[in-house]
């Protein structure tokens, strides 16, 4: 039953979604009603609650949804490619790699605001690497990939700590970065990351089929006809540059990339086709909903959107796994 | 007439190992069925890998309806051979008829990677999936299935593929002997019906020389022997590659060829 119903949960979650946007743009220190809110998302003007919502609130919001589904779609991709339901788009050095790439740039040059395209380039560079070390001759093995990528993320996080220990005066800006978080949002800053997310997600879908097969193993992936080197590189490629844009935009958000893809996999299905649309809505959704939650939570103020990402995320992870688990010693 | 897998001067080589395999030179009749045997390490399933371009000779040329292998697109390659695994296994819940929906994926056009629903891929998955008579479990988790029903799903997803060239590796290592005489009829069936080309590696010598028109004995890499079943079961290499006797008898029936533990 749950497989027959992908174009009503595309139209419920695309409903959730929207839900979530105009709550995300409700609430903020000046108090806007709801109907006005609605009436100026759809007819912009020149009055100061318009500008409140379309330049401050909704890059913001924007910018939480497409981390969101970058995140998601990037998790699903990893998943297939490792053959791992645990993976997430972090696991080949990606985070590290950001990590690092943000560290230097605020010690050298802090004046700069380098942050997010410095941890951008450190992000693909290290998935490249570990990507480098494990293609030895011929068949990359998924395996030694995600081994490459374990030792050069704990490289990566080695040298970074090193880094910040020498400057220590940056720790609380690497700190919050690494927790991630969407802070002083605007669409200067955004339509770049926007652009190359949602045009990398579009280049991702095609291969729908191809990564059905991967669930069976490489082999077989190459005996029903897939091109198996040539899509990994590609998928790799396009899944590390939705993470880094990601990344770019909000540090290291967690949790989004591992949970969303098997949340939505229990509604529609393994199948990519399904999988990958409704994963990038639902983790719009959500990151938007936690980042809503972060910036306005009740009684402490702002917290970062990660930690709102891990609180929710972990708990119905572990509630997932559970019911997994009693449903495969039920035999089914 | 056309061969459906042939072999010229083919010689492969892991890594920098200096154990080698090949050369090798040989073809396969389109329509037959023909059975490989050999000991534990002969170098079967490196030949079936070989044939399926999953490995890449270091030299000579392996042809699929005499056409070299090497110069075949993935999908132009997956049309003509498909590959039959001893086990599969996936940590993901696709039902099994995703998993024979899989079989497909040469035969989709860009449009239909979206949704592929034409009547054509309808049909050639819901044949396949009545013809190993998998249709009362197509909506179970493959992982969920025992031995037998996943090998059936296996050969289903190959039938999907629609090749007329089928490569079995050990089909029914994993099932009991009512699941293996069905699924070895069913190959039978194949060949004789749809004039398909089957190349099997297999163990059982009792049962081989039952169902293949031919069979060829590797031994270390190389092709020690081919010919049909009688000449090749009696031959005295048998007992030299495998190192134990064997009973020779003749089936009270067919009388064809087996061998039995002495």
């Amino acid at each position: 039953m749950r497989r027959v119903g992908f174009a009503t949960w595309l139209g419920v979650l695309t409903l959730f979604l929207v839900a979530s946007i105009i709550i995300g743009v409700l609430y903020g220190p000046t108090p806007i009603p709801l109907m006005q809110v609605v009436a100026i998302l759809f007819h912009p003007t020149a009055s100061i609650n318009s500008v409140i919502i379309w330049q401050i609130r909704l890059p913001r919001v924007a910018a939480a949804a497409l981390v969101g589904g970058a995140l998601a779609i990037s998790g699903a991709v990893m998943q297939a490619l490792l053959k791992n339901p645990l993976a997430d788009p972090y696991i080949v050095g990606a985070s590290a790699g950001a990590g690092l790439g943000a560290i230097l740039a605020q010690d050298f040059f802090p004046a700069l605001g380098l942050v997010g395209p410095s941890a951008f380039i450190g992000s693909v560079a290290a998935v490249g690497l570990s990507y480098g070390l494990a293609r030895g001759k011929g068949r990359i093995q998924m395996l030694t990939l995600i081994l490459a990528g374990y030792a050069v993320g704990i490289i990566l996080s080695a040298v970074g700590t090193f880094l910040m220990l020498l400057n220590r005066e940056n720790l609380s800006t690497i700190f919050a970065w690494e927790i991630g978080g969407i802070h002083g949002m605007t669409w200067g800053r955004l339509w770049v990351p926007a652009l190359l997310i949602l045009l990398g997600s579009m280049a991702i879908w095609p291969f729908s089929p191809d990564m059905n097969a991967f669930l069976l193993g490489d082999e077989q992936a190459h005996h029903i006809g897939v091109a198996v080197e040539r899509v990994q590189f590609f998928l790799l490629l396009a899944a590390s540059l939705l993470t880094a844009a990601a990344v770019y935009l909000s540090g290291l958000i967690g949790f989004v990339g591992l949970v969303v893809p098997h949340v939505v996999r229990r509604l529609s299905g393994p199948q990519h086709r399904r999988l990958l649309p409704l994963a990038f809505i639902a983790g719009a959704t959500f990151l938007v909903i936690a980042d809503t939650l972060a910036e306005h939570f009740p009684g402490i103020g702002t917290l970062p959107v990660g930690l709102i990402t891990a609180f929710l995320g972990g708990p119905y992870f572990l509630y997932l796994l559970n019911r997994q688990n009693r449903r495969a010693v039920g035999g089914m | 007439m056309t061969s459906g897998l042939s072999f010229n001067q083919v010689k492969f080589r892991w890594g920098k190992q200096s154990d080698t395999f090949g050369p090798i030179t040989g073809r396969i009749a389109q329509g037959s069925f023909v059975g490989l045997i050999g000991p534990n390490g002969a170098g079967k399933s490196t030949l079936l890998r070989l044939s399926a371009a999953y490995l890449k000779p270091t030299a000579g040329e392996i042809s699929l309806f005499d056409r070299p292998i090497a110069q075949m697109t993935p999908s132009q390659r997956a049309r003509l051979v498909s590959v039959v695994p001893q086990s599969l296994s996936t940590n993901f819940d696709l039902t099994v008829e995703e998993v024979v929906e899989l079989g497909r994926l040469s035969h989709l056009n860009l449009r239909q990677r979206f949704a592929p629903v034409t009547l054509a891929h309808r049909q050639a998955v819901s044949q396949a999936m009545e013809a190993t008579g998998v249709v009362a479990f197509s909506r179970r988790p493959f992982s969920a299935l025992s031995g037998g029903e996943a090998q059936r799903v296996l050969l289903a997803m190959a039938l999907a593929q629609n090749t007329p060239l089928l490569l079995l590796d050990e089909p029914t290592a994993h099932l009991d002997p009512g699941h293996a005489r069905h699924f070895l009829e069913l190959v039978q069936e194949l060949v004789y019906r749809q004039h398909k080309t089957v190349l099997m590696a297999y163990h059982d010598l009792a049962t081989v020389g039952l169902y293949c028109d031919a069979l060829w004995l590797m031994h270390q890499g190389q092709v020690l022997m081919t010919g049909n079943p009688e000449t090749v079961l009696s031959s005295p290499l048998i007992s030299q590659v495998y190192e134990t006797g064997f009973v020779h008898l003749s089936h009270p029936r067919s009388h064809k060829p087996m061998l039995l533990f002495p």
